[in-house]
Parts: structure tokens; C-alpha cells; sequence
């Protein structure tokens, strides 16, 4: 209760903030937590679209580290000079097709499900997040492109600002499904909420996601960039879904 | 206290035209009297300092309040003036003598709750001291706007159409009030109005006022008799105002014997006292004339005089014929018929014949007449 | 329940109130008081915040003091830190943003004063100062209220903006209102619900002690 009193941080005090793509949201937050245990210092995450974060670095938000959900966005603020060096690739993500319980989607990988369903008029809403802004909208537009499946169900897309946003859309019944990250629905309370099936690499573009430590990095963020190549962190990646960087 | 006469001057051709210059007494009250729109307002919101006119020149005593000549301009709140506003425009949020310890500020803050208590017992108010306006009647509200303006010990009082919002009856109580609290305060007194009723009662001094134009200012008795203002008897017909005094009374008979420059009359009063000076206005419309002194009439008063000026106006259908009466002189209207067949004309003696009941009585000392609705 | 954004919600609102009142109070007051050229376009500008989509305004701050704009630019260098994605910046935008909530009601406020009260007032002798804290103050109050309370609320709501120009930064710039947004984006409904009606109790609340005191406080109520 103490703590509402408080005026908000100033620079000083300002806990070390990185920014992270919201297919990261529960990985991420465990890593962190790991972290501090281990380490004994604390970051902060914020989760977004990699677009989103990127504009925000761009405009001078005060991250000192970012994970993308790919590697173009990291790379424009490596052109822009705001990067200390090129990165490096912490993960390979993957794309699942996801359906509430209840739906009356049935999923399968190469989308058969989905094309039956959208031929018989079955299809109200589909979530993706906004290709614009995340990379995994991006790989999911490219995932519907290849089974033919785009130009029909462009009107009954609805796109979450980030994938976080539409993983939202696709397990809250709100659409009878939707592309979404693997490694959010690995989590235990997303689990459950719905079937899926896993999208082969193939089929996108791979979601090589690259993180670069920003040139106002601290050394405690510089630390954390490393402790995301250990193997206590892979560990937790892959546990969440996504593959090791080869 | 010395005498600091209040002398205005104002001149613009718009928003609103002005053409006026007056000055203004201690112990006079100056109605300020016409048509709505007229200005009448505009002139008192100068003197106050509340509107700056293109060409003014406003003082008081020695004391330059406005002068467009040299640029001078005394904001109001450094003006001695107090004024009544129409709607009285008391602070909602105060009390009765909150409002009027507002208007105390140049006093020691000790002394202004017993001072805005004395003002407000002046004015009747003494009961009502903590009411809001809101709980206060129309009439209460009008006394501690006036309490108010007084409190600042004003160097001259204006009364924007004091008795507009009050009934009636309230206003003939708060006209006499008025009228004997003018006496007590040794100042000019501004009052506007177009209510004819007000100036009878209240002036000494009247400024007719047409379009922003003043056009006749002076004494009310001289004022009164000119039949020239056609709109004055187009609005209240006309009258002859002079004042007279209480010779006798006759209980018996309901009447009082008034003497006066130019003879006696016998008119209805309950309630005035022998001696008591009054203020007489006679409307013209009510004045008979005859070539001779007629007999067997129910009527008292005759009064023998001399036709000083004959006024034929186009606009209207009647005559207005001026009759000496001693020095008094008396207003008649006749029909253009009668003009004619009475063969009335400059310097012929004729008779005038006025009913009892048509004299107006106003009292002019504080005292009351019959039917001040007490 | 996330403590530090509830806390950055009531500073938003509490800050934006101190910034904006004494401002709109003399706005306020000069729009309804003075006759000048240009006022209508004046009152469409003060308005214009009112219709305007939060994203527009978050757009034009963000292009104005942005780490890419010059004015940004030379606020970092003399802060250390640019405007957006900071509490200062937000401060800003919200009181930007709020200015009609501030200024309309005030600007009633002082509209329902009779000229003639005002006048009054310089007639009892009372210099320009006093007239305005003795007379005018006390009687635009309940417009001065409902333009605090208007604003906390509304601050307390604002959503659009805060995440533009504000960013999500914990303990900075993420209030209740984008906390909610931020938990329901973790799959965290059951953090998001308590806020959620927090934030429902908290406006509620305020809008209710509005209501209370300007009944209270009204002038023509005896």
C-alpha cells in the first residue's frame, strides 16, 4: 500500500526496461524471473509487437535491450545506429493453428480444417495478429498465402496488434480460431483452452528472432544479453517451443 | 458636509448616442427619466465608472473621476459611488450583512459587522442579518442593496429603476423610505427611471432623456408644466407639479386645506399632518376651464388665473392651455373645440375647475399621504 | 493488482488536475468574461481535444518531441531523457488533452455570474483581485469542481494516448487503465479484473463526491 504513494520513477531509480516481442510473454517472464534469482538483479519486460517497440525505440523509448520476433526490425535499428553491434539470434519461433474448445475448427497442419470450414460458409472470425507490426502475423499471412487460403479469408480476419492480442482473440472463443505463437499456447493456463496443430517451417518464412542490446545498455541488461545465450535460458525457450538457434 | 455637486458631461455618437450634461447637488435627487433604451442606465454605469463613454468628463467636488481629455480614468472600485443596481445584484453566496460588509473594505475590519448591522437596522433589515437573497423578498433584497451602496459612505448614491422588481405595494413603502433617507444623506442622488411615479415622488431635479439625448433638465416644477414634451404626454400626460403646505384639516369631511403661491384647495388625505409640506400634482386632463366663476357645483376647488400660453400640437387632438394661477402655473387640456368656442387666448382670465379627488398628493418631508399602501 | 500503476494513475490525475486547474480557471474566466476577435476559433481550438481521436494528438506529440524531432532533441539533451515514453511526457499529453474538460465547465462557471454581481463588486470597492476571490471564485466553484473531477476521471480512463505517448513502462508511464490492457495481453485475467473494478470503484467514487458537493456547495441553494 506504501508503494501508491510514491512518485512515479525518476531517471535514477528507473529499474533496468527491456523490450520483448509478446510471443515471449511467458518465456521471457520466467527467464526473468530465473535471472533475478540467480543474479539478483532485476529487469523489467515490456511486451509488444515487434513493429510497435521498434517505432517506440525509434521515438526514444528508454529500452536498453530488445528481443524481436524477427530479425528485419532489430536490424532497422541496427542501420539507425541505436544498436551496439548486430545481435544475435536467441530462437527460432513456430506458428500453430489454434481452436478454441468448442470451435468448429478442426486443425490439422496443412490447414485442410480451415479450408473445409471456410467453404462451407463456417468461418465468422479468424485471428491473426497484424502482419504490419509482428512477424508472426507476418508468417501466418504468408502460411495462408501457400494453401490458397488468403484472398478468401481476408474479411474475416481479425488482427491483434500484437500476437499476444490475437492468441487473446483466438482462446476466448471470439474467433473459431487462429495462427498463433506456439510458445503461447505451451503455457499451462492456455493449454487447455483449446486444440492445436503445429505449422511446418516450411510453409513461412523462418521466424528468426533477433535480439540486440541497445547502446544505452547497462551492464546488468549486458549481462542478461548473455544469460539469454546460456544454457539455462535455452533451456527455458525450448521448453516454451521454440527451437535453438542453429 | 460640503456641498460636492456630482457634475457629468458625456458625448458619443454609438453603440449607444449620448448627449448630456448635468450637475448634480447634495440633498438633490436628479430622476433621470425616459423611454427604455433611452440610455438612462448607460449614464449611471458612467458616472460609476463601469462604462467609459468616447467623450466624457465626470466629477466629483474637486475630485476627476473621468475626463477623456487628459486620459484620466478612475476604475469604479476607486470610486466613491454607490449604487443600487436594478436587480440589486447582491452576492448569492453571502448573507445579508456579509453582503453589506463587502462594501466595507475602507473600514478597520473590527468595526465593519457593527457598521453593517446599523446600516441594515437604517433600512428594517435588522431581523434578517445572516438570510442569503435567496431567502430574502424582493423588497428586502432592494434594502440591503441599498444598505450596501450606502456602506461604502458613497460621495454620491445612484438608484439604477430602484422599485422595478418590487410590487406595487412594497413600492410606495420603499418610495417613502427612500424619500426621508435622502434627506438624512448630504449627497447627490441619481435616480433612473421610467416610471413617472418615481419622479413625482422622489425628484427635485428631473433630466428627460430621448435616444441618449437630454431634451429638458431642471427643477421638477418647471419641468412638469411644459407642454411641449409631446412623448412626456404621450407616456404620463401632463401635470402641473408645485409644492404646498397643510393649513387645516377637516376630519369630518376627509379633506385638508392646502395653501400654496397663487390660492387654497380642498383635497382628499387621511394622513397628513398641519403643517406638513406637500408636493401637488394636478393632471391636466383633469382641469375644467370656464369664462366665469359657475355656481351650484359639488365642486371645491375654483381657481382664478390668467392664460399665460396657448400649446396647439399637430400630433394631437387636444389643447394644451397654461393658465397663471399666482405663481404657480397650471396645466389644462381641452379639445381643440373648446379652444375655439371659449374663444381662449393669450392674457384672457379664465376660471379652472378641479374635483377634489384628482389632486395628486405626494408627501415631500417623510410623512406619508393617504394612500401610500401601508 | 498492480500497485505502481494505480499509483501512476492517481499522480497522472492528481498532476494533470494542478497543472491544468489554475490555467483553465484563467482561461476559463477570460472566455467568459471577455468579448475579443477570434474567440470563436479560440473556443473551437480549446474544444478540438474534446473530438479529436486520442491517436492524433499521441501522433503530433510524438512528432513533436520524439527523439527524432529537434524539440525532442533539445529536451533530452537538457533533461537527459526524451519527453515520450517518460511520466513528464504523459503529464503532457494528459494535460493537453483535458483541456476541454478543464476549461468548458470553468468557462460556465464563470458565464453564470450575473455582470451584474461583477459590477457590484468594483462598486463595494473591491480591487480587481478581490473581486475575483471574493465574488467570482466562490461562485464559479461548483464549475471548478466538476472540471477537477471531470479531469481525474477522465485522466484516470485515458487510454489511447497514455499507450502512444506513454509506452507501457512499468513504475513510468503504465497506468491502471493500460495495466488492464497489459494483463489481459499476458492471459492474466483474474490481475485484470481486479483492476478493472478498482478502476470502476475509483470512478464511481469520484463521480459520486462530485454530485455530493456541488449540491452542497451550489449558491442558490440557500
Amino acid at each position: 500500500m506504501l508503494r501508491l504513494f510514491g512518485l512515479p520513477d525518476g531517471v535514477t531509480q528507473r529499474p533496468p526496461t527491456i523490450a520483448a516481442a509478446a510471443n515471449l510473454n511467458f518465456a521471457l517472464t520466467e527467464i526473468a524471473n530465473q535471472f533475478e534469482r540467480e543474479r539478483g538483479t532485476r529487469v523489467e519486460v515490456v511486451f509488444g509487437a515487434s513493429g510497435t517497440l521498434t517505432r517506440q525505440i525509434r521515438d526514444g523509448a528508454p529500452f536498453e535491450m530488445f528481443l524481436a520476433a524477427d530479425e528485419e526490425f532489430p536490424n532497422q535499428l541496427t542501420a539507425a545506429g541505436l544498436t551496439r553491434d548486430g545481435g544475435a539470434v536467441y530462437a527460432i519461433g513456430r506458428l500453430v493453428l489454434f481452436a478454441p474448445n468448442g470451435s468448429r475448427l478442426k486443425v490439422d497442419e496443412r490447414l485442410d480444417g480451415l479450408s473445409r470450414l471456410l467453404n462451407a460458409g463456417g468461418v465468422t472470425r479468424f485471428a491473426i495478429a497484424n502482419p504490419e507490426v509482428a512477424p508472426y502475423g507476418r508468417a501466418a499471412e504468408a502460411t495462408l498465402r501457400k494453401h490458397g487460403l488468403w484472398d478468401p479469408i481476408r474479411s474475416r480476419l481479425v488482427l491483434g496488434d500484437s500476437i499476444a492480442q490475437a492468441a487473446q482473440f483466438a482462446t476466448t472463443g471470439n474467433a473459431v480460431g487462429g495462427l498463433i505463437a506456439y510458445s503461447l499456447v505451451k503455457e499451462p493456463a492456455l493449454a487447455d483452452k483449446g486444440t492445436y496443430a503445429l505449422i511446418p517451417q516450411t510453409d513461412h518464412p523462418t521466424l528468426r528472432q533477433r535480439m540486440v542490446l541497445l547502446k544505452q545498455a547497462t551492464p546488468v541488461v549486458a549481462q542478461f544479453y548473455h544469460y539469454m545465450q546460456g544454457p539455462a535460458a535455452r533451456a527455458i525457450l525450448v521448453k516454451n517451443g521454440y527451437e535453438a538457434p542453429r | 458636509m460640503a456641498d460636492r455637486p456630482l457634475s457629468v458631461a458625456l458625448r458619443q455618437g454609438g453603440p449607444i448616442p449620448l448627449d448630456v450634461e448635468f450637475t448634480c447637488h447634495s440633498g438633490e435627487v436628479l430622476a433621470i427619466f425616459g423611454p427604455s433604451g433611452s440610455g438612462k442606465t448607460t449614464i449611471l454605469r458612467s458616472v460609476a465608472g463601469l462604462y467609459k463613454p468616447s467623450h466624457a468628463s465626470i466629477h466629483s467636488g474637486a475630485d476627476t473621476w473621468t475626463d477623456t481629455e487628459t486620459g484620466t480614468f478612475v476604475p469604479p472600485y476607486r470610486r466613491a459611488v454607490g449604487l443600487v443596481f436594478q436587480e440589486y445584484a447582491l452576492f448569492p453566496h453571502l448573507t445579508a450583512v456579509h453582503n453589506v460588509m463587502t462594501a466595507l473594505g475602507h473600514r478597520p475590519r473590527v468595526e465593519r459587522r457593527d457598521k453593517a448591522e446599523t446600516l441594515l437596522n437604517l433600512v428594517h433589515l435588522g431581523g434578517q442579518l445572516s438570510r442569503r437573497p435567496s431567502e430574502l423578498s424582493g423588497g428586502e433584497r432592494q434594502r440591503v442593496a441599498l444598505a450596501r451602496a450606502l456602506a461604502r459612505e458613497p460621495a454620491v448614491l445612484l438608484l439604477d429603476e430602484p422599485f422595478a422588481a418590487v410590487d406595487r405595494s412594497v413600492r410606495r413603502r420603499l418610495q417613502n423610505e427612500i424619500d426621508s433617507l435622502r434627506r438624512t444623506l448630504d449627497m447627490p442622488l441619481i435616480l433612473v427611471t421610467h416610471d413617472f411615479d418615481d419622479v413625482v415622488r422622489l425628484a427635485t431635479h428631473v433630466l428627460m432623456l430621448e435616444q441618449g439625448r437630454a431634451v429638458a433638465c431642471g427643477p421638477i416644477a418647471a419641468l412638469m408644466s411644459r407642454p411641449d414634451l409631446s412623448w412626456l404626454r404621450e407616456a404620463v400626460g401632463l401635470g402641473s407639479v408645485f409644492d404646498a403646505t397643510v393649513a387645516k384639516r377637516h376630519a369630518d369631511r376627509g379633506l385638508v386645506e392646502l395653501t400654496f403661491d397663487g390660492g387654497t384647495l380642498l383635497a382628499p388625505a387621511r394622513h397628513v399632518d398641519v403643517n406638513a409640506a406637500v408636493r401637488v400634482r394636478i393632471p391636466a386632463r383633469e382641469v375644467v376651464l370656464a369664462t366665469s366663476a359657475p355656481a351650484g357645483l359639488s365642486l371645491h376647488n375654483v381657481l382664478g388665473g390668467t392664460v399665460t400660453a396657448v400649446h396647439i400640437d399637430a400630433a394631437f387632438e387636444t389643447v394644451v392651455v397654461q393658465l397663471a394661477v399666482g405663481r404657480v402655473e397650471l396645466l389644462a387640456e381641452v379639445t381643440r373645440d373648446a379652444v375655439s368656442r371659449l374663444g381662449i387666448d393669450v392674457g384672457r382670465p379664465l376660471h379652472a375647475l378641479i374635483k377634489s379627488v384628482s389632486i395628486e398628493l405626494v408627501a415631500s418631508d417623510g410623512s406619508h399621504t393617504g394612500d401610500d399602501g401601508r | 493488482m498492480d500497485w505502481a500503476a494505480l499509483r501512476i494513475s492517481l499522480w497522472l490525475g492528481a498532476g494533470t488536475i494542478a497543472i491544468l486547474l489554475p490555467l483553465g480557471v484563467w482561461f476559463g474566466r477570460l472566455l467568459a468574461v471577455r468579448d475579443f476577435r477570434g474567440k470563436l476559433l479560440v473556443e473551437a481550438l480549446v474544444t478540438v481535444p474534446l473530438v479529436l481521436p486520442p491517436t492524433v494528438l499521441g501522433f503530433y506529440l510524438l512528432l513533436t518531441f520524439g527523439a527524432r524531432s529537434p524539440i525532442g532533441q533539445a529536451f533530452q539533451s537538457l533533461v537527459g531523457h526524451p519527453l515520450p515514453f517518460s511520466f513528464q511526457g504523459l503529464l503532457l499529453a494528459s494535460a493537453i488533452a483535458n483541456i476541454p474538460f478543464v476549461v468548458q465547465p470553468i468557462q460556465r462557471g464563470f458565464e453564470a455570474i450575473p455582470s451584474d454581481v461583477r459590477d457590484a463588486a468594483a462598486c463595494c470597492g473591491l480591487t480587481p483581485w478581490q473581486q475575483f476571490r471574493r465574488i467570482e471564485l466562490p461562485l464559479a466553484w461548483p464549475g471548478v469542481l466538476t472540471a477537477a473531477i471531470l479531469t481525474f476521471a477522465h485522466t484516470l480512463g485515458e487510454f489511447g494516448v497514455v499507450l502512444m505517448v506513454g509506452g507501457n513502462l512499468p513504475g513510468q508511464t503504465r497506468t491502471l487503465s493500460v495495466a488492464i490492457y497489459d494483463r489481459m495481453q499476458a492471459f492474466d485475467d483474474r490481475s485484470a479484473g481486479i483492476m478493472a473494478a478498482t478502476l470502476l470503484a475509483i470512478s464511481v467514487a469520484t463521480l459520486m463526491t462530485t454530485t455530493a458537493l456541488s449540491r452542497r456547495m451550489s449558491p442558490s441553494r440557500g
